[in-house]
């Protein structure tokens, strides 16, 4: 086994967790809600910018912009759509609701695209450095430079500017956010929006490595609660790190024992955090931190 | 600008309990009115009705207004922003920001049509709130805490301040204190309405006092006329010797 190389994808592996999870992250984090459509507006992002490429002959740098800005109305149509079950944090019923709206995008894209598997190209894909035993491509090293600048500008955005302060408002006491005169539903669809835009933003980057499918989405919100619940569920810097710790351990796990146990070996270790750390799974005050 | 609030038949439920009922009350401009009674007589809910703010969610009926405008049926946070502020029982200051973010979180929108406090005219009403500027609200004292919960009011511009018991758990000093600050507040124009359980500190301060029990306005007058009410020696003040 060449560990430094395992140890590299294991790296860009863990950044593209964390990149998925982050929106999740300050949606429960700052809203104490949850979106279980989240795997699947990923999918929807990766196959619109696959879309507009195909189609119109659009080049991957402005595809990529296009699918956020439609994911991020996604994510506020979201928060329109179930405005009252937001307002309530009905978490039980904006499960299952969301959970819905999940299978209806996955059912619209299979009728839309249709069910084999497509390419994202990413002209970075092809762009491979090599440095002694190990070798990655550009469309890694800028998918692990986004994803700490995405948490880097998320961290900074939360704790220095205002919206910031009204999203950790919204996390600490939504009804007495109204008292500052700031409506607490667009704080919420502005979170969505996030959600939305950085779930995309992840799925640009991260779809080029593997071929695209319309069942793709719900792998990808397993390991978003993986890495969420193994973050301390809404801590900004615990899902960094728990994303890469997770991406190490998926990688070492395959290259040790086996691809095909992986997804077991992953919420194993999630039971095992949950029993031997319950407290961890309350979601927490600092959350911006 | 400071604002006239009128109140008229007013009626406020919680499932099917009436909470309070309210026939007619009137606060003037630039005066300090202030509602006197006992644990569970219906200030509050009285002063939540009309910033339209309440975690429970009550039933309303009658009509509120603001210089002549109904509102009883605007949002809180539209009426935070057109200068209805009000600060809540347990002083509504958010625990994990500090106290410079939560003065800068109550910016005031352009339609609030109050005086604007700046930081530095907050700082110079509550010095101590300065020396705490990076401190999380959560880790203030009682009286810091409500200190900021009126400097976040008067940041949006107030026309109309709703203070629910703001000496509450305090210090006796510093009930004083703040309350002297309140009152030199009306005195630049502002309007100000009072629920408070401490009768003697709202009677010292304030120009019209109504006496709630039981959701129901009992008595009301200036405080000259009611300190001398028997209701309110017997029940608030102690029984006069002689």
């Amino acid at each position: 086994m060449n560990v430094a190389q395992q140890l590299v994808n294991g790296i860009i592996i863990g950044h593209a967790y964390a990149l998925v999870a982050v929106g999740w992250t300050l949606l429960l984090g700052a809203a104490r809600l949850v979106n279980f459509g989240h795997g699947q507006i990923y999918m929807v992002s990766a196959f619109i910018a696959w879309w507009v490429m195909s189609t119109t002959g659009m080049t991957y740098a402005l595809a990529v912009p296009l699918a956020i800005l439609a994911s991020a109305a996604l994510g506020a149509i979201m928060q329109r759509l179930f405005l009252r079950l937001t307002l309530s944090q009905d978490l039980v019923n904006l499960m299952i609701a969301t959970l819905g709206f999940g299978q209806i995008l996955e059912g619209a894209a299979g009728l839309a695209f249709g069910p084999k598997p497509e390419t994202l190209m990413s002209p970075l894909q092809a762009m491979v450095f090599t440095l002694g035993p190990v070798w990655f491509t550009a469309q890694d090293a800028l998918t692990v430079a986004a994803t700490i600048l995405v948490f880097l500008g998320l961290y900074l955005a939360l704790n220095r500017t205002r919206l910031g302060a009204a999203v950790r408002m919204a996390a600490e006491d939504p009804p007495l956010v109204a008292l500052y005169g700031i409506r607490i539903a667009r704080v919420y669809m502005s979170i969505f929006a996030f959600e939305g835009a950085a779930v995309a933003f992840a799925a640009v980057l991260i779809a080029p490595r593997t071929p695209i499918l319309t069942s793709m989405g719900f792998e990808q919100v397993v390991m978003t609660f993986v890495v969420v619940v193994l973050g301390g569920i809404g801590s900004v810097g615990g899902s960094y790190l728990a994303g890469l710790l997770l991406g190490l351990f998926t990688t070492f796990f395959s290259a040790l024992v086996s691809p095909a146990y992986t997804t077991a070996s992953v919420f194993a270790l999630l039971i095992a955090f949950m029993v031997l750390r319950p407290g961890k799974l309350a979601a927490s005050r600092n959350f911006a931190r | 600008m400071s604002a006239r609030l009128e109140i008229r038949d007013l009626r406020v439920a919680y499932d099917r309990n009436l909470a309070v009922s309210i026939a007619h009350l009137t606060v003037e401009p630039g005066t300090l009115a202030a509602v006197i009674g006992a644990n569970g007589a219906g200030k509050s809910t009285l002063i939540n009705a009309i910033a339209n703010w309440s975690r429970a969610a009550p039933r309303l009926s009658g009509e509120i207004l603001i210089d002549g405008h109904a509102i009883a049926d605007k949002p809180a946070d539209l009426l935070a922003r057109k200068g209805v502020v009000l600060v809540p029982e347990g002083r509504g200051v958010f625990m994990g920001l500090t106290v410079e973010e939560n003065l800068r979180a109550g910016t005031p929108a352009v339609t609030a049509g109050g005086r604007a406090y700046s930081l530095a005219d907050i700082y110079t009403l509550f010095p101590r709130l300065r020396e705490r500027g990076t401190t999380p609200g959560g880790a203030l004292s009682g009286g810091e805490r409500q200190m900021l919960a009126i400097g976040r009011a008067l940041r949006m511009a107030p026309r109309l301040l709703l203070l629910d018991e703001p000496s509450i758990g305090l210090a006796p000093r510093l009930v004083s204190l703040l309350l002297e600050t309140i009152r030199a507040l009306v005195d630049r124009g502002l309007t100000v309405f009072l629920v408070e359980q401490n009768v003697p500190a709202a009677m010292a301060v304030a120009d019209r006092l109504y006496l709630l029990e039981r959701g129901r306005l009992v008595a009301s007058g200036s405080v000259a006329t009611m300190k001398d009410d028997p209701r309110i020696i017997e029940a608030y003040l102690g029984a006069r010797d002689g």
